[in-house]
Parts: C-alpha cells; sequence; structure tokens
C-alpha cells in the first residue's frame, strides 16, 4: 500500500496566506510516500513545506511559479501505475476531457493529475483516470471565485487506486472516496 | 627619525641570518663530533635573547633562538642515550623503554650526562645558563627519578632576569619545555603566574594612580607578553581536575571561598582575563557571583575591567540555565553598567550578558538597558565599533521574543533603531522584518505603521546600482515578504492605501511590485465574494494598470496583464478586460532576451501563457464590430513576425487557436464568466452567420500552415511529436473533410517517417483517427 | 711504530684502594723483541710559588721540591716478543698496597694555580740499548676511598648572611652609602664535591637600581716555605644569578654546579693547603660601573659593588 499525496494550486501568499489549519494538522510527516504537485505554490517556503511532508516530491510548474527548475509535465511510476503530472493552465479548453485525454495520449500515463480549475474532479477515461485535486488553499481561479480547498490523497494498492477527496466546506473537513481498477490488458 | 628604523630592520635581517647561519654550524661541528663547538655556538645563541632593545622584534628572536636550542636538546639527548644503549664499541647494552628508569642508564652514559649539566653550568650569565639547561631538560631522566624541584629551581632562577620581556619569554620557554616531559606537577606553574602577576604589577600602576592608562612601552610591552601567560595559563588548566580549582585559584591569590572575598584580592586583571578564558564552563557557572566578585577586584592598568567583564558574560551565556543566583548576578551586572559613562564600555557589557538578562524574565530589566543605552547616545555619536555591539544586543533581542508587539512596546527600542545606520541597522532592520512577518500575518495598524517605517528606512540604506546583488536580495525579499504578510482584514479600502504608498515606497523591488498587483487582484476578488461596490474593484483593477508597466520584465506584465484580466473577467469588467487583454498582447514582441538569449523555461512560460490566454478567450465576449477573431489573429500575425518564435512553440499556438476556434464553434460552452454581466459569445453572436464563418477561415487558414510549420523543425523527434499533436487537434477540432483528412494524413507521414513503429503516442493518435473515420 | 695505554674506566678514576686496570695497545708495523714491559705509577705534590707574598728570595727559587705520593714500578712482562699489527697486553697494579708503607696520604688529583697534584702512570717497552724504549705515559685521577668517606647526605652547614652599606669595609658611592640596600640570604659552607652549592638570597631593599648579582668561587692556595705562608686565591668560576634591577623581596636560588677538574676536598696539609671560599658581589647600577665594564683586576674592591665572602669547606661524599 502506498499513499500518494497530490494538490496544487496554492497560490500562497497571492491569493492565501497558507493552507488551512485544518489541512496543515492532518498532513503530518512519515505518512505519505509521494507527494505531487501540480504547481502554483508559489513560494520557496511551501516547496520546503512539503519537503518536509515527504522528501520524494514532484512538482510541475504553474504560470505564477518562480521556480524555473519545475517540468511544464512530469511522469513517474508507482507500483504498477504509471502518472503523469501538469499544471493545466496550457491545455486548452481548461479541463477539457477530450483535451486531457490527449495529454494523457502523449504522455502515456494511466492516471493524470493536473489542476488550475481549483475545482475537484475524477474521472475514469479510456483506460486511464484524470484527476484534478483543487486548490489547496480555495483560491480564485481563471473561472471562479467561489472555491473550496480542497485536496487528494491515492491510495495505490496492486491495480487498484482509492482516491480519498478531502474538502473544506464551512469550515469542515469532508472525505470522499472513488475507487478505480487497473484493467490489464 | 628613519634611518634609525632602517638601521634596525638592517640589523634584525643580520640578526636571522646570523641565527640561519649559527644553526647550520651547529649541526656541522655536532656531526664533525666536535661537540664543544656546537655547545660554544649555543651559548652564542642563547646569549642573544638577552637583547630586548628592539621589542617587537623579540618574538621573532625567541622562536628563532629556542628552535636551535631545542635542536642541541635532541642532540645531546640522542647522544646520551645512545650511550645508555650501546658501548663505545658499539656493543648493545639494552634498549631504553620509554618509560624508563634512572636504575636502567649506565655509569658512562650517566657521567655524560653530568657533564653536559657540569658544562652549561659553567656558563656565568643567568639568561643563557637557564636556557641551555631547560634545552636538555629532558636529560634529567637519565639521572634522576624525581626531577619535579628541577623545574621549580629554574622557575626561581628566572626571578633573576628582571627585564619583562626576556622574563617572560624565558617562563614561557620553560613551560614548554615542561610539557615535553612525560609528567611533571602544576605547582612551578603556579610560581610561575604568581611571578608574572609580580613582574606585571611594577610594570602597571594601579588604574587610579595614572590618567592614561599605560604609556606607549609599557602597553607595547605588554602586548608582548600577553601570549606568553595565555600559553602558561592554557598548560595550567589542561591536566587540572575540577576538584583543585578552588586551590589553585587561592594559590593564585584569586581565592573565590566567601571568607576570602571580603579581603582585598590580588589578581592582576590580565592574569584573571586569561583564568577566565580557562576555567571550566560548569566551575563558571556554579560560581558566577564570586567571578564577578574578582573581576570587579582587579583594577590594575593591565587590561581593560570591561573587556573581562565581558569575556565572563559570554562564557556565562555558553550556558544560561546553569548560571547560579542568576538575580544577584544580574543585580551586580547592573550596577556595573551603571558606572560606566561611554556608551562603548556600556555595550560592550550589557552585550555579554543579554541572553542572561533576557532568561532571568526580569520584565524590566531590558527596559533599563535600553534607557541606559538611550542616555549615552544620545549624547555622542556611535562609532563603528559600538554600531556592531549595539546590533549584536539588538539581534538578541529580536531573537528572543516571538512576538513584534512586545519588541516594539520596548523603552526606546525604535528611538535607538533610528539613531543606527550603514549595514548595522539594515541587518537589524531585516531581522525585524522578517520575525514580524515569519508567521502570521500582521494586523495591527500601528504595528503595520511602524514596520512600514522600518522597512522604508531599510529600503533606503540599499544602493541596488552599487551593491552587490547578494547584499541587497535578501533584505529586499524580507520587505516584499513583511508587504504580503500584512493584513488589514475587513478593510480592503485602507489596504490599497497601503499597497499605493509600498508602490512608491519601494519601487526598485520588483518582487514587491508584483506582489502588489497580487495582492490588489485578492483585493478585488475578496470584493467581490463580499458583493461589494464595483467602484472599489475597478480602483483595484485601475492600481494594477498603473502598477503593471513599471514592472522591468514584459513576461512579468504580461503574465500580470493575464491574471488581472481574469480578475476583471470574474468581475463582469469587459472593458477592463479587453483593455488589458490587449496589453497583454502587445507585451509578446517585447519579451525581453535575458543576456542576448531567452531562456526555453521562458518561452515555455510565454507559449504556456499564450495557450492560457486562448482557453480565456472562450469566455472573452468578441465585439460586434471586430468579429470574434481579433485578437487571436493579432497573435497570430506577431507570431509570425517573431524571427525567434520557434516552430515547436508555433505549432502549440496554431493548434490552441484551433481549439478556441472549435471551442467557440459548438453549441454549448465548456465554461462561461461566473459574472451575470458577461454576455456569451454563444449568445452574442446567436444566429449570426458570419460568427461561424469568420472562425472555419480562421482554422482553415491555420490548418492550412499546420505541415508547413511542422516541417520547419529541425530535430526529429520534436517534429515527429509536432505532427501527432497537430494531428490531434485536427481529429477532435475539425469534422473530417477531405481537407482535414488530407492535412491529417501528410502529418502522419511525417510521424511515421520521424517516430519509431512502437512509439505509442504515434499508435494511440492511429486509433483516435481511425474512429473519427 | 707506537703504544698507548688505556684504562679501563671512561672517565679514569680510581680510588686508592682499588686496582688499577687497563691495557697496553701497541701498533707496529713490525715484529720487535723486548727485554721487558715495565709500568711506573708515580705521584706526587707539585708546589711552585709565583711571586704574590713570597719574598723576593724564594720567588727565586720558584719551584719548591715536590712532595712524593707514590712511586711504584713493575714489570709486567719479561722478555719476548710483540708481532706487528695491534696487539693489546693487559696489565693491573694495586695502588695503595695495604702491606707496604707509604710515603704520604693519597691526595685527590688537583690541579690548582700553585699546587698540583698528579698521578701518571707510564709504561716503557724497554728493547735493549741498540733500540730505543717505546713508552707511554697518562694520566689517571684519583678520588678519596670509600671508607673513609662521610656518609651522604651531609648535614648541611649554612651561614646566613646579610649584606648592607654598613658591612662594606670599602668605600662605596656616595649615592650607595647614603641611598641604603639590604640584600639577605644564606649560603652552604660545607658541601659535597659531587652536589651542588646551593643557598638562596632576597634583594629586601635598594635605592640604586641592581646591575647584576654574582657568586663568585675562589681557590685558596697556600704553601709553606720556611717559616712563612705564601697563599694565593683565585677567582675559578663567576655565577650571575640576577640580571638587571630584580624585584624586591623575591627569594632567588643559587645553585652552583662545581667545577669538576677545579676542585678537591679542602685539604690542610703541614706543607701546604687548599681552601675555597665563595663570595657574593652585587654590582650597583652607576655612571662609573657602566664606564668600567671591562676591569683589570676583578678582585679589587670597587666603590660600586658590594660583597661577602664565606669559607667554603668541599668534602667527598659516598
Amino acid at each position: 500500500m502506498v499513499l500518494v499525496l497530490a494538490l496544487g494550486d496554492l497560490h500562497i501568499p497571492h491569493r492565501a496566506p497558507d493552507l488551512p489549519a485544518k489541512f496543515k494538522s492532518m498532513l503530518v510527516p512519515g505518512k505519505i510516500q509521494h507527494v505531487i504537485c501540480t504547481g502554483n505554490l508559489c513560494i520557496k517556503e511551501v516547496h520546503d513545506y512539503l519537503k518536509t511532508l515527504c522528501p520524494d516530491l514532484h512538482i510541475t510548474r504553474g504560470e505564477y511559479d518562480d521556480d524555473a527548475r519545475y517540468p511544464d509535465t512530469k511522469t513517474l511510476t508507482i507500483g504498477q501505475f504509471k502518472l503523469g503530472i501538469c499544471h493545466g493552465h496550457q491545455v486548452i479548453p481548461w479541463g477539457d476531457l477530450d483535451s486531457l485525454a490527449m495529454l494523457q495520449r502523449q504522455l502515456d500515463v494511466d492516471i493524470l493529475v493536473t489542476g488550475h480549475s481549483h475545482q475537484f474532479t475524477a474521472y475514469k477515461h479510456e483506460a486511464g483516470v484524470v484527476i484534478n485535486p483543487g486548490s489547496a488553499t480555495g483560491a480564485f481561479s481563471s473561472i471562479t471565485y467561489d472555491v473550496n480547498p480542497s485536496f487528494v490523497l491515492m491510495d495505490i494498492d496492486g491495480l487498484r487506486v482509492v482516491v480519498y477527496v478531502y474538502e473544506l466546506i464551512d469550515g469542515e473537513v469532508k472525505v470522499d472516496k472513488i475507487d478505480f481498477k487497473k484493467t490489464t490488458n | 627619525m628613519f634611518e634609525e628604523e632602517d638601521v634596525k630592520v638592517i640589523s634584525q635581517q643580520e640578526c636571522l641570518s646570523k641565527l640561519q647561519e649559527l644553526k647550520v654550524e651547529i649541526n656541522r661541528s655536532w656531526s664533525a663530533d666536535d661537540r664543544v663547538t656546537s655547545l660554544r655556538l649555543s651559548i652564542k645563541v642563547a646569549r642573544l635573547l638577552t637583547e630586548t632593545s628592539v621589542i617587537q622584534f623579540y618574538p621573532t628572536l625567541f622562536i628563532l633562538a629556542t628552535d636551535i636550542m631545542d635542536l642541541l636538546g635532541d642532540l645531546v639527548w640522542n647522544r646520551i642515550k645512545r650511550k645508555a644503549e650501546f658501548t663505545e664499541e658499539g656493543g648493545y647494552i639494552c634498549s631504553l623503554p620509554d618509560n624508563f628508569k634512572e636504575s636502567d642508564i649506565c655509569f658512562d652514559a650517566k657521567e655524560t650526562c653530568n657533564n653536559w649539566f657540569s658544562k652549561i653550568g659553567s656558563v656565568r650569565e643567568l639568561l643563557p645558563r637557564i636556557y641551555l639547561e631547560l634545552a636538555i631538560l629532558p636529560c634529567w631522566r637519565f639521572l634522576d627519578n624525581h626531577h619535579e624541584d628541577v623545574l621549580q629551581r629554574l622557575v626561581m632562577m628566572t626571578r633573576g632576569i628582571a627585564d619583562p620581556l626576556a622574563s617572560a619569554y624565558c617562563r614561557l620557554y620553560l613551560v614548554q619545555c615542561a610539557q615535553r616531559l612525560p609528567e611533571h606537577d602544576t605547582g612551578f606553574l603556579i610560581t610561575c603566574i604568581n611571578d608574572i602577576k609580580l613582574l606585571l604589577l611594577r610594570l602597571t600602576p594601579a588604574r587610579e594612580a595614572v590618567d592614561r592608562d599605560l604609556s606607549g612601552t609599557s602597553e607595547v610591552l605588554l602586548t608582548l607578553i600577553e601570549p606568553t601567560i595565555e600559553y602558561i595559563m592554557r598548560c595550567l588548566f589542561k591536566d587540572l581536575r575540577e576538584m583543585e580549582i578552588n586551590d589553585m585559584l587561592l594559590a593564585l591569590g584569586m581565592g573565590i571561598n566567601p571568607s576570602i572575598l571580603s579581603e582585598n584580592c590580588s589578581c592582576v586583571s590580565i592574569i584573571l582575563h586569561y583564568v577566565l578564558k580557562e576555567l571550566p564552563i560548569g566551575f563558571i557557572c556554579c560560581n558566577a557571583l564570586e567571578i564577578l566578585h574578582l573581576v570587579e577586584c582587579a583594577k590594575d592598568s593591565s587590561f581593560l575591567q570591561s573587556l573581562n567583564f565581558k569575556l565572563l558574560g559570554h562564557r556565562l551565556c555558553e550556558r544560561v540555565p546553569e548560571v547560579s543566583k542568576v538575580l544577584l548576578v544580574v543585580d551586580k551586572i547592573f550596577q556595573v553598567l551603571s558606572c560606566y559613562d561611554n556608551l562603548d564600555a556600556y555595550l560592550m557589557v550589557a552585550d555579554a550578558y543579554l541572553d542572561i538578562i533576557l532568561e532571568s524574565h526580569l520584565g524590566t530589566s531590558l527596559n533599563v538597558i535600553l534607557d541606559g543605552i538611550f542616555e549615552r547616545v544620545r549624547d555622542e555619536k556611535i562609532g563603528e565599533n559600538e554600531l556592531v555591539i549595539l546590533q549584536s544586543i539588538f539581534s538578541k533581542i529580536v531573537d528572543h521574543f516571538a512576538n513584534i508587539e512586545h519588541i516594539l512596546a520596548l523603552n526606546h527600542f525604535v528611538d535607538i533603531l533610528d539613531m543606527m545606520r550603514g549595514s548595522s541597522r539594515n541587518v537589524i532592520s531585516t531581522q525585524i522584518l522578517s520575525m514580524a512577518a515569519r508567521n502570521s500575518q500582521i494586523r495591527d495598524p500601528t504595528v503595520i505603521e511602524v514596520l512600514l517605517e522600518i522597512a522604508q528606512a531599510l529600503y533606503d540604506g540599499l544602493d541596488f546600482s552599487n551593491m552587490r546583488k547578494d547584499d541587497y536580495q535578501h533584505p529586499s525579499h524580507v520587505i516584499a515578504r513583511f508587504v504580503y504578510m500584512v493584513d488589514h482584514g475587513t478593510q480592503l479600502e485602507s489596504h490599497l492605501r497601503f499597497l499605493a504608498q509600498c508602490r512608491g515606497a519601494f519601487s526598485s523591488i520588483s518582487e514587491l511590485q508584483e506582489i502588489l498587483v497580487h495582492s490588489s487582484n485578492n483585493l478585488a476578488i475578496r470584493a467581490m465574494r463580499d458583493g461589494n461596490s464595483c467602484n472599489f474593484i475597478k480602483s483595484c483593477l485601475a492600481f494594477n494598470e498603473v502598477t503593471i508597466p513599471a514592472i522591468p520584465s514584459n513576461l512579468r506584465q504580461l503574465n500580470l496583464y493575464l491574471e488581472t484580466a481574469e480578475v476583471a473577467l470574474l468581475g463582469g469588467f469587459i472593458s477592463h478586460t479587453d483593455g488589458l487583454i490587449d496589453a497583454a498582447v502587445n507585451c509578446l514582441p517585447n519579451v525581453d532576451p535575458v543576456n542576448g538569449t531567452r531562456s526555453t523555461e521562458d518561452l515555455s512560460l510565454l507559449v504556456s501563457l499564450l495557450c492560457k490566454l486562448c482557453c480565456m478567450l472562450v469566455m472573452v465576449p468578441g465585439s460586434l464590430e471586430h468579429g470574434v477573431t481579433r485578437i487571436p489573429k493579432h497573435i497570430l500575425s506577431l507570431i509570425d513576425s517573431q524571427s525567434w518564435i520557434l516552430p515547436r512553440m508555433k505549432i502549440r499556438v496554431l493548434s490552441s487557436v484551433v481549439y478556441l476556434s472549435a471551442a467557440l464553434s459548438q453549441n454549448q460552452l465548456p465554461y462561461h464568466a461566473v459574472s451575470g454581466q458577461v454576455i456569451s459569445n454563444y449568445q452574442l453572436y446567436f444566429d449570426v452567420p458570419s460568427y461561424h464563418q469568420e472562425l472555419l477561415s480562421l482554422s482553415g487558414v491555420i490548418l492550412q500552415g499546420l505541415v508547413n510549420v511542422v516541417m520547419q523543425e529541425s530535430s526529429v523527434a520534436v517534429r515527429g511529436k509536432m505532427a501527432l499533436e497537430a494531428s490531434n487537434c485536427i481529429a477532435s477540432s475539425f469534422v473530417m473533410s477531405d481537407e482535414a483528412l488530407e492535412a491529417c494524413s501528410k502529418l502522419m507521414e511525417i510521424a511515421k517517417s520521424c517516430l519509431s513503429t512502437g512509439d505509442k503516442f504515434l499508435h494511440s493518435t492511429l486509433k483516435v483517427l481511425y474512429l473519427k473515420k | 711504530m707506537s703504544i698507548e695505554i688505556k684504562l679501563s674506566r671512561f672517565n679514569r678514576i680510581y680510588r686508592p684502594d682499588e686496582i688499577l686496570e687497563g691495557k697496553l695497545i701497541a701498533r707496529l708495523t713490525s715484529a720487535i723483541s723486548y727485554q721487558s714491559i715495565r709500568l711506573t705509577v708515580n705521584g706526587a705534590v707539585n708546589l711552585q710559588v709565583r711571586g704574590g707574598s713570597a719574598g723576593v728570595v724564594e720567588s727565586l727559587y720558584g719551584v719548591i721540591k715536590p712532595i712524593p705520593i707514590v712511586k711504584k714500578v713493575v714489570d709486567i712482562r719479561s722478555s719476548g716478543k710483540i708481532g706487528s699489527g695491534i696487539t693489546e697486553i693487559p696489565f693491573s697494579v694495586i695502588l695503595k698496597d695495604p702491606k707496604e708503607e707509604n710515603l704520604e696520604k693519597f691526595y685527590e688529583t688537583f690541579h690548582g694555580g700553585n699546587i698540583s697534584i698528579q698521578y701518571l702512570i707510564t709504561v716503557d717497552v724497554v728493547r735493549g740499548y741498540l733500540h730505543k724504549s717505546l713508552s707511554a705515559t697518562t694520566e689517571f685521577i684519583v678520588e678519596s676511598e670509600k671508607d673513609n668517606l662521610p656518609q651522604k647526605p651531609v648535614a648541611p652547614e649554612t651561614v646566613i648572611f646579610y649584606i648592607t652599606q654598613d658591612t662594606q669595609k670599602h668605600a662605596l658611592l656616595p649615592e650607595l652609602k647614603s641611598g641604603g640596600f639590604r640584600v639577605t640570604g644564606k649560603i652552604c659552607t660545607q658541601c659535597s664535591l659531587v652536589d651542588p652549592l646551593v643557598g638562596e638570597l632576597t634583594v629586601e631593599k635598594s635605592a640604586i637600581p641592581i646591575q647584576s648579582i654574582d657568586i663568585h668561587l675562589l681557590r685558596v692556595e697556600s704553601i709553606l716555605i720556611g717559616d712563612r705562608i705564601s697563599t694565593e686565591s683565585t677567582l675559578m668560576q663567576t655565577t650571575q644569578i640576577a640580571d638587571g634591577d630584580v624585584c624586591r623581596g623575591l627569594t632567588l636560588p643559587i645553585y652552583i654546579i662545581l667545577p669538576r677538574l677545579l676542585t678537591c676536598p679542602t685539604i690542610f696539609a703541614g706543607p701546604f693547603s687548599i681552601e675555597f671560599k665563595v663570595s657574593i658581589v652585587i654590582t650597583f647600577l652607576s655612571d662609573q660601573s657602566k664606564k668600567h665594564k671591562k676591569v683589570a683586576d676583578p678582585k679589587a674592591p670597587k666603590s660600586w659593588v658590594a660583597m661577602e665572602s664565606v669559607p667554603l669547606e668541599l668534602v667527598r661524599t659516598m
């Protein structure tokens, strides 16, 4: 069993001073094996904070990230799954499933994690899964300012991945669970 | 005057080369079995040490001469040892272990040894005789198992040398030689130090007796003697057990027993200094008050008393929690401080004890110190040295508190900070700001005001054109962080005013100017969430429209224009949105090369921003007058005219415009602006035939150009990928007309020729195309 | 063609009741025959008077007849042959045969100015009238026999001294006389030859700065000539114990290793005596002392110098 934290679009400090305290208290070092961050952190302190949660940290670049070392896209393999990360502001139209599917094909991944829309979504598509963890701080997006903070934990176990989504609604953390299975062919 | 100096220099040079020659000669005559000459020359070397007229030269002379003494010592030692191990004919007697005893030595070897002591004993002059005996000191082991009294005698003999410099260095050599013995007690060291003490007392009159501290020569003498004291003291403490320290201090006239305290203690401040340096920290902490008293007692002029107070303070601060009777110690220090009229000593001592004072949690004590500093600062200009100490004090204070309000509430804290200058002040200002902005947002208006002043002063102290980047980067960053940690809560107008203030105050920090734009956008969004007045939102937008053009990087301008345009769109301010998008697009030709080239990262960000802009345009209503494709067309023409835009970048922009056209052609747009003020293109152009025509013609033009652009790419692998991207774009955007099919098949040919047959993206694309047909 | 005597002891020191051993080393280019090899031991006190307190007549005579101590002739080989190359012939002789009557007491070897006590051993290879004898002579050193020696340590006999402007017999500089000084201390008056001469000294006060304090070791040789005694004292060694104007009230050690070849046990014999003396000499810093850095006669009292002399008895101990 491997736990992967996926989050993004924090926009610290431009749109939020910090992660919600309730999230911070849930995220403790040592529990998570991988962190993937879709981008727009935006300052180095956030990077350092994520690094304390888990040293295995993978980040792609959002348009407000100054750190030019973050790549546009990134892939990694966890267990039986190949994961792709991309911020998503450059995927046109934003959040469009066809466009994301093309990116998924291009990166040749089972799970594609993107951000930018600041809305949690998780779809099963063709042979893979497309996940958007939303904005971890509830920052306003290009499309809306009505955003609930959210992030995603993926529990990858064999051919199965369980996606837990944590969303802060009116000061309370709500958890949802979505199950995906990889079909081998 | 100058001539005299020259003569001295030459004679020193001569002296050095003479010593060098003598050393060679001693070695040479020894190996020629002419040991009498070796000894005679060694005596000559030792005699040079009586010459102290050029005092600054003496340490050098000492090092060279004792080097030769050591050489002689080794030669004699080895000779006697050989005599003890082998007969004259080379027969084997024994092999001496390291810890040999006198009884292991044969008669002949002892006779030789006696002869050496006898020969050296016949030297008339005291100083050379002592040096020579010290040189062969280890040889006593051949004669006697108990030679402890030899050291004691030699220390006593050294008393006969009246010259302070010569006698101090003679003691130094004595202690150096003693260190080489396998064992020795510390009694002679005590005598040594006590004798030096008498010497110093002769050299330095009591502090009250003279106006100036010391005459020039005595001062130079003291600085030359000081290292010998330091060395001897270190040796004394080296093997000392903590149990013995009390006895040792007593023997040195520094008893700390309370019953002796009241009597006049007789310690000399320079010796006390090195005792303080060597005393184990645990002992110092246990006896803090008693040792403070010792320092207070040492009133002679050999060393500044304030420096001893300082040293003790620093030592105590090594382990603050172990300091005994903290309150009494602090009390005492306040007494001492109150006696210092001059700023330097006051600061130095206050700084040394500050950690203790801070830890003692005496609420008022820090204020007393700050009052004291303020009183003394008022009258005189702060010197460079004092600035450094002041910096240390303020740094400790800032470190100590977790809360900026507590610091600002301290007496005269801000006043004294205002009197500081230069880098010291910058360092402290930076520290205060970063401490204040470290964890939580800054909400108190008065605190914000004070910190803004501090930040402004810090900013004014930075010289962006002449300082190294490293020197101003950190302070700039700290100021920027302070600005974004300020939060006026619901007072959005106040916050916008604050941002405007910062824009004027920190115009050279571009990082900060960018933050101002983000902050103002965030303010606008907060206002929207609260359903607030559109005038305020317009003010925010206007603020950004003024701020962004001043930012030096065009790429960043483009980015910030887009963010602001998004915010304007969210708020439904279409005219602002249009203006901001135009401004963003106009940045494109000017995206500045850094050092002549544009970095790949910058170019890739630029392309992604153009893609993002296309995504935005889905929501931005076109105009009936200029059509819906005005902006995409403008982008395309700019792209075409810029030679530095690479084919691989161009293909992505072209694809994006195709996707945009496709999205706009649909009856249902993928997303809408949230504001009810914004009418969607679908609604705007409902039943306008030219709308679809316009989109079709634009994408048609692009479709024809795609293959050419792909062909322009020089890298084969990239070309293949570009062809696949373009095919995917066509497949998902167009109804598969003949025209589209033709373009697709051309692109797939290119892809096949460029990529390996196993390429997964190639296969998945083929699959998609097959499904489309 | 040479012969050489090599004594058994490296330091060549023997006591009268010990056997003097050694070997004769012959280095020959061709073999020689000899009639005998003869060993001669000779010891005597040699006396001479140079000027000084003796009268004009005596000084003309100069050398006084030596006092013999021992004279011994032994044949170590009767006639034989020594081959070419290196040949070693051991020998041994009893210095003081208890069966024999001795001429004089075996005094310790001493080389003074007027008195010299010397022991020589000579070996002659006698080769008949046609050939010149081969011979070699070497000195050996005699120290008193152990039986007669006091057990070490000797009870230290020390004397306490104090030196002030009032204890001086000679004229002092006026400023020295008026300013005053006081130097005290103690010093051994009986001392074993193998031990250092020890004592201590303290400058209690001195108005005039001190230039140097030295300890003079003197030898006093006396010879009886007729009914007069000729005495001469010689400075043997000077040891500085203070260089410059030392701290008042600090105890300075006196530590003097006795010069081996210049000393012997104090002797009071009939015709001669050998005695020793220690002087504590304090030189004050004055314009005069600076001018007279090198003085012709070190023994003559000077006005910028204060001194105190004490007799020193040297003894041989175990």
